[in-house]
């Protein structure tokens, strides 16, 4: 039975009336109304389409803004494999979707649901912004959401849909929610649209100019993944939710461990290039060690140079951070360091384990990169590290220098175990700069100073930057082969999570 | 036309197509050095190459045009 069938036991007249009424009720506030533009699906229908079949439950279906119409939000819940998790769907066809009084109340109490009772909370968000006609009330009720957004953030994963222009407030609240995904040509979020810009200050843009998913999952990294359409859009957030529990504090999802692919592992010894400047792709590295499946990397084009992907090690749901060679060098630079920082800042928040994957040339330096706040970017990383006390696993499959070295998830930053790939280096700075520093006398005064570099570099590399000294010191606490790597993570983690079966 | 840029404030290390070739997406076109690292430029697009900018050895910012590939010709 849907929520539109009244029970049609009828006993008496009396009785009939009342039924007809709610019959009456239910269809008119239920009638589709067809969407609009891009719009492929009505909100109920868009909430229904995420959770599993049959499970949506509406809350407060027939409150009202008046004027026969909804309130503006389908706000409810469902289920998600299984799982329970809060919905709210923006209603586009009462007006425009723009949060009024009673709208923003419809929300608060969602997320007030949600956050009480321990549920994930989906926002499929689809309004202009605040409601004009609503005055101060408006303004009242998009502040009230956002502080619930905001006290949420310490108590269940937030995930923002973006499926229609979004405005003002339908833009603020997906910024203070965990992930953001964007529906391509039909999503956009933006401070105001093109008509305010162009009074306010001149600029002629288009809507997807100054708010759309290429903008913001390329460039300024406002939101995280892009979709190509609304089913897209439910399948991702389905996914994403199954890395994780639905509260702080909340069981990990655990499911059976799936072996890595047998050509990824087949491929894992010889992988990574011998000489360190020359460039691969980590994602190969990662298909090598783990569980075959289900994974999903966010802000897949956004500072490309580091990785940050959910996936799964013997079962367990784990964040992974890895450097990508071939992006950029796999260079640390402030835009991948708040990547970074806030991807290991989300995993420490929800107790899931952090498997890092090194082979960092460094912190891009120069004039450009300083304008840029790298000092301040970087140090982001260094805490979200400190502060996350869920598992940390840590690889060097490489190289891993400097700051960089400390930033990736160090033993100094609380790493709980840390390994170094038996043909990686650790130092200070890569063997072609120490040694131009070491030797600067000795190379000025050599009659073939680039011969000299490289003997010298070929020592540092042996003698100074292999990872037995860091081995012998207990700072890594072991050296091992790249086909060890999956058990000995698997290991740890089934320590650390207080597994019985060690 | 689609001009092939570098991603990272670098310093050119070789200059692999010429004036002239036609390449494919996905071709090296140039390998940037940058921090110690060898970053191949790729052919984002197919076509002639229709002007190379940039010499070895010479330092490009991110984002500066390196080689210029016509789209028209693919």
């Amino acid at each position: 039975m849907t929520q539109l069938d009244t029970p049609s036991v009828v006993s008496a007249p009396d009785q009939a009336d009342h039924r007809t009424t709610l019959t009456q009720r239910r269809q008119d506030r239920f009638a589709r109304v067809e969407p609009k533009g891009k719009r492929v699906f009505t909100a109920r229908e868009r909430a229904e389409m995420l959770v599993d079949d049959g499970s949506f439950v509406e809350m407060t279906p027939l409150r009202t803004a008046g004027g026969g119409a909804g309130s503006g939000v389908v706000a409810g819940w469902g289920t998600t494999d299984g799982h329970a998790v809060v919905v709210v769907s923006h209603d586009a066809a009462v007006a425009s979707g723009a949060i009024g009084a009673v709208m923003a109340d419809a929300i608060m109490k969602a997320q007030r649901f949600a956050i009480d009772k321990g549920y994930p909370i989906v926002y499929i968000n689809d309004s202009g912004g605040a409601r004009i006609h609503d005055g101060i009330f408006a303004l009242h009720g998009c502040g009230g959401i956002f502080a619930n957004n905001i006290e949420a953030q310490q108590r269940i994963p937030q995930i923002s849909l973006i499926i229609g222009p979004c405005a003002g407030a339908a833009a603020y609240s997906p910024a203070l929610t965990d992930w953001t995904i964007m529906v391509k040509e039909q999503g956009q979020m933006f401070l105001t649209g093109p008509e305010i810009v162009k009074a306010a200050t001149g600029e002629d843009a288009s809507a997807e100019d100054i708010g759309g998913s290429a903008l913001h999952t390329k460039v300024s990294g406002v939101a995280h993944l892009e979709v190509d359409n609304e089913e897209e859009a439910f399948h991702a957030t389905r996914l994403l939710l199954s890395f994780l529990p639905t509260h702080k504090g909340g069981p990990q999802k655990r499911h059976s461990s799936v072996p890595a692919n047998p050509g990824a592992v087949e491929r894992l010894p010889g992988l990574v290039p011998d000489k360190s400047s020359v460039v691969f792709d980590m994602n190969a590295l990662l298909d090598g060690v783990l569980d075959n499946g289900a994974r999903l990397e966010l802000m897949p084009t956004h500072a490309p140079s580091i990785l940050t992907l959910f996936g799964r090690l013997d079962g367990h749901a784990v964040g992974i951070l890895a450097n990508q060679p071939n992006s950029r060098g796999g260079i640390l630079d402030a835009k991948a360091s708040v990547k970074a920082a806030r991807f290991v800042e989300f995993c420490g928040r929800f107790d899931l384990p952090v498997l890092t994957f090194v082979d960092v040339p460094g912190f891009l330096p120069g004039t450009v990169e300083e304008g840029r706040g790298v000092i301040t970017h970087g140090a982001k990383l260094l805490k979200a590290y400190v502060e996350t006390k869920s598992p940390k696993l840590t690889v060097v499959v490489r190289k891993a220098y400097g700051g960089a070295y400390i930033a990736m998830g160090s033993a100094s930053l609380g790493a709980d175990v840390n390994w170094a790939w038996s043909g990686s280096e650790i130092a200070v700075m890569g063997p072609g700069g120490a040694v131009a520093l070491l030797h600067r006398r000795a190379l000025k005064a050599a009659e073939e100073p680039t011969k000299l570099r490289d003997e010298l570099a070929a020592v540092y590399r042996e003698e100074v930057a292999r990872p037995y000294i860091a081995a012998e010191a207990g700072i890594v606490d072991d050296v091992i082969l790249p086909e060890e790597t999956r058990d000995r993570m698997a290991a740890a983690l089934r320590m650390l999570t207080h597994e019985s079966s060690i | 036309m689609f001009a092939a840029r570098a991603e990272i404030v670098a310093n050119v290390w070789k200059i692999v197509a010429r004036e002239g070739d036609q390449v494919g997406v996905g071709d090296v076109l140039a390998v940037l050095e940058s921090m110690k690292m060898e970053i191949p430029v790729y052919a984002e697009a197919s076509g002639f190459v229709s002007k190379v900018l940039v010499e070895v050895g010479q330092i490009v910012q991110e984002g500066d045009p390196l080689i210029e590939i016509d789209e028209s010709h693919a």
